[in-house]
């Protein structure tokens, strides 16, 4: 069951980028601050939203 | 022993799946139980997962987990990361579950439940499954390159060229069928006008949320946005009902269609995390929910199926659209059971977060299957419908007739009783005025998960309220759809504009940003408005030439992958991937044959210009109707166009590739692999 929730919040993070954001601050030794949040997310979406959505 | 057991447990799987596939397909004249669909639906998904695609994955592809995925080797933190299995399935499963598996099947409903079933499980094992498995496979040997790179590269430049006008083609087609789903599921609907409208602020509130009073805090603004989108349903209602308010909301089709269109631009224009991510965040994570709430409610309503196995339109002449089984079924339902969009998918994001080579087992093959199964929930809901209300809710007004009356007549005419009172008992239980003419899928699906829903609790008395929220689903991802893909179509006019003049190419040039955006917006919604004019409901015309186009571009995904295949096994295994390819060939060219050149006015596009010409000629019309049929003859030429374009487009592939697979059997060619050298993987299962 521990398991099952931790994959859950795993999804649930990853397809709201916040895994990723995670991943940014730690691959670049940062912390967390609004203007870094705004760096990250403006470059995340420029390159997401560059790609075909399914129908 | 453990073995034996493990036999016979599979032994047993197979046995129920072909006895329950036999009692659907052979049964007839009764009505049956939608959970003889679930299980001979789940068991032939688990045997093709276990045996097909692990043989493919073993032989075939010889997946190796001690290979270094691309997510390993190039981990940069941000695209490159190597993530856990069922994360990237559900990533994976998310990205590729979109309106289509969803209305798709509904609509094939018209030939009757067992058509559309068939073609979702069979077509889905061995042909959509298959394609995303084998690209996503390929695109991970190849540091996830996309489908065009890699049609460039394994076919030549005329192939690469060629699938981005395809792609560039489909995209105009396929947002012009979805806004139109959605236009023709809010006209005349002030409850489900203002429940959409409201979803545009609370994405602003969500995007301004996000940037300037919590940065990063999205499944929190996530939760509160899905609050406040419900809070909208029921704020709906009271719109609905308010004599002020109401007509404010109560729009006509084409009305619907010019602010779809103006919202397109400007939704494509305007900065990505305003508008477009937070509701993409939003329908996301609501289409997640509402798969796993339909799946929920089957299981436990176990709802009867009232329409027949196969209805009396098998022989072409079915309201909702024309043709026949062969080959209008198989083009209406794409995305449950192959679709060519997928192939994009599997070759954009979900390739660079894979971290071992087996993952791609389940995350290509079995994603593919659970969406397959979101395709058969779409055809029970539709099925629990009495076939009378469904195709009064389908059927144009051109076909049926304009009065309900005699829409009801004509309907039970065809043998499936329906009666306008009925209807209107109907419509006012789900806070609507009217439920006839509603083409297009949305409403009748979402009346079949409304009776879902309320059967598991609360009864007609959460109808109204269920209905809405299904409507409400329906939209909110069909319009994220309709903004990221005139985005993606700009960037792509952009690409091809930019050889023209470098600085049309500048994505950060703001004319060339709006008046791509605008050449997009307009090609599409060129497309809506003559599908809201169409007297035949406009589904009738567009949704063909969409399955067509999608099934084309899996024609192409599947030339990539039958390339690479004879490149790693000469022709040994190339049978995998020419099964569906073949079909799917035969599949697409006869349909798109006929909806050029077939003498019938409902199915081919120039014989319904002719008939409308002779129409014109006879000079016994109005000076305004004129003008109209001038212009329904101009639309029915340019589909016909649009549909040549497209076999010419996958015929120049097909010939491209053909001669490349010859060459390379004959050794007139050389094979050169284009996969990345092995790489020893040093990732440690606590990393993922």
């Amino acid at each position: 069951m521990a398991k099952l929730w931790q994959i859950l919040v795993g999804l649930f993070k990853q397809l709201s980028d916040e895994s990723a954001y995670e991943r940014h601050l730690a691959s670049h030794g940062l912390q967390h601050s609004p203007q870094e949040w705004r760096r990250f997310w403006d470059c995340r979406l420029r390159a997401k939203y560059a790609r075909v959505k399914c129908c | 022993m453990k073995k034996v057991i493990r036999h016979l447990a599979w032994a047993a799987v197979a046995v129920l799946g072909a006895y329950a596939l036999a009692g659907v397909a052979l049964n007839r004249g009764e009505q049956i139980n939608s959970m003889w669909l679930v299980i001979a639906a789940s068991c032939i998904y688990l045997t093709g997962f276990r045996f097909y695609a692990k043989f493919i994955a073993a032989k075939v592809m010889m997946l190796d987990d001690s290979r270094a995925t691309p997510a390993e080797r190039l981990r940069n933190g941000h695209d490159f990361e190597p993530t856990n299995k069922w994360i990237v399935f559900g990533h994976h499963f998310a990205a590729i579950a979109g309106p289509g598996p969803l209305v798709g099947p509904t609509l094939a409903a018209q030939f009757g439940y067992l058509p559309g079933a068939l073609w979702i499980i069979v077509g889905a094992v061995l042909g959509g499954a298959v394609q995303d498995f084998v690209i996503l496979f390929c695109s991970i040997r190849r540091d996830g390159k996309s489908l065009g790179q890699m049609a460039r590269e394994e076919i030549g430049r005329l192939g690469g060229v060629t699938a981005l006008l395809t792609v560039l083609l489909i995209m105009i087609i396929l947002l012009a069928v979805v806004a139109l789903v959605v236009v023709n599921a809010l006209k005349g609907s002030p409850w489900g006008t203002f429940t959409i409208a409201a979803t545009m602020p609370i994405a602003i509130f969500m995007g301004l949320y996000l940037r300037y009073w919590r940065p990063g805090k999205v499944l929190e603004i996530s939760l509160l946005g899905f609050i406040l989108v419900v809070a909208s349903i029921f704020a709906g209602e009271a719109v609905a009902n308010s004599p002020v308010w109401a007509p404010y909301f109560t729009l006509s089709g084409l009305a619907l269609a010019f602010a779809v269109i103006i919202y397109g631009f400007f939704a494509s224009a305007l900065p990505v995390w305003l508008l477009l991510a937070p509701r993409d965040y939003l329908s996301t994570f609501v289409k997640l929910g509402v798969v796993l709430l339909l799946a929920v409610g089957i299981l436990f309503v176990r709802p009867t199926m009232q329409l027949p196995a196969l209805t009396r339109f098998v022989d072409g002449d079915g309201p909702i659209f024309a043709g026949k089984i062969f080959p209008f079924c198989f083009i209406t339902i794409a995305c449950g059971a192959i679709s060519g969009f997928h192939s994009l998918i599997s070759s954009g994001t979900t390739p660079k977060i894979v971290a071992k080579e087996w993952h791609v087992w389940p995350v290509g093959y079995g994603s593919m299957l659970l969406e397959s199964f979101v395709a058969i929930m779409a055809i029970i809901a539709a099925s629990v419908l009495q076939p009378g209300v469904f195709f009064a809710v389908n059927s144009p007004a051109g076909i049926v007739g304009a009065t309900p009356e005699a829409a009801a007549a004509t309907i039970s005419s065809w043998g499936f009783p329906v009666t306008a009172p009925q209807m209107a008992e109907l419509a006012r239980s789900v806070g609507e005025e009217t439920l006839f003419y509603r083409t297009g899928g949305a409403p009748s699906l979402a009346l079949g998960m409304a009776h879902i829903f309320a059967s598991s609790g609360g009864g007609r008395a959460v109808l109204s309220f269920w209905y809405h929220f299904a409507i409400m689903f329906e939209a909110l991802f069909i319009l994220t759809v309709i903004d990221a893909g005139t985005r993606v179509g700009r960037f792509m006019l952009q690409d091809l504009l930019g050889h023209l003049h470098r600085k049309l190419g500048q994505t950060s040039w703001m004319p060339g940003v709006y008046a791509s955006s605008a050449l997009i917006v307009l090609g599409w919604g060129y497309f809506l408005v003559q599908g809201v004019r169409d007297p035949l409901g406009g589904i009738n015309s567009l949704w063909p030439l969409f399955g067509i186009a999608n099934q084309l571009l899996a024609a192409i995904a599947l030339c990539v992958a039958t390339t690479i295949l004879i490149k790693m096994h000469g022709s040994r295994y190339m049978w995998i991937t020419c099964l569906p390819l073949v079909w799917l060939l035969s599949v697409t060219y006869t349909a798109a044959w006929q909806k050029i050149f077939s003498p019938s006015p409902r199915i081919g596009f120039l014989a319904a210009a002719e008939q409308l010409k002779s129409t014109l000629a006879s000079g016994q019309l109005a000076a305004g109707k004129a003008a109209e049929i001038r212009t329904l003859i101009f639309n029915n030429q340019l589909d016909a166009v649009v549909c040549g374009i497209f076999l010419v487009l996958v015929t120049t592939i097909l010939v491209d590739s053909v001669l490349l697979w010859v060459g390379l059997l004959r050794g007139t060619r050389v094979s050169e692999s284009t996969e990345t050298p092995f790489v020893l993987s040093r990732l440690r299962p606590e990393e993922i």
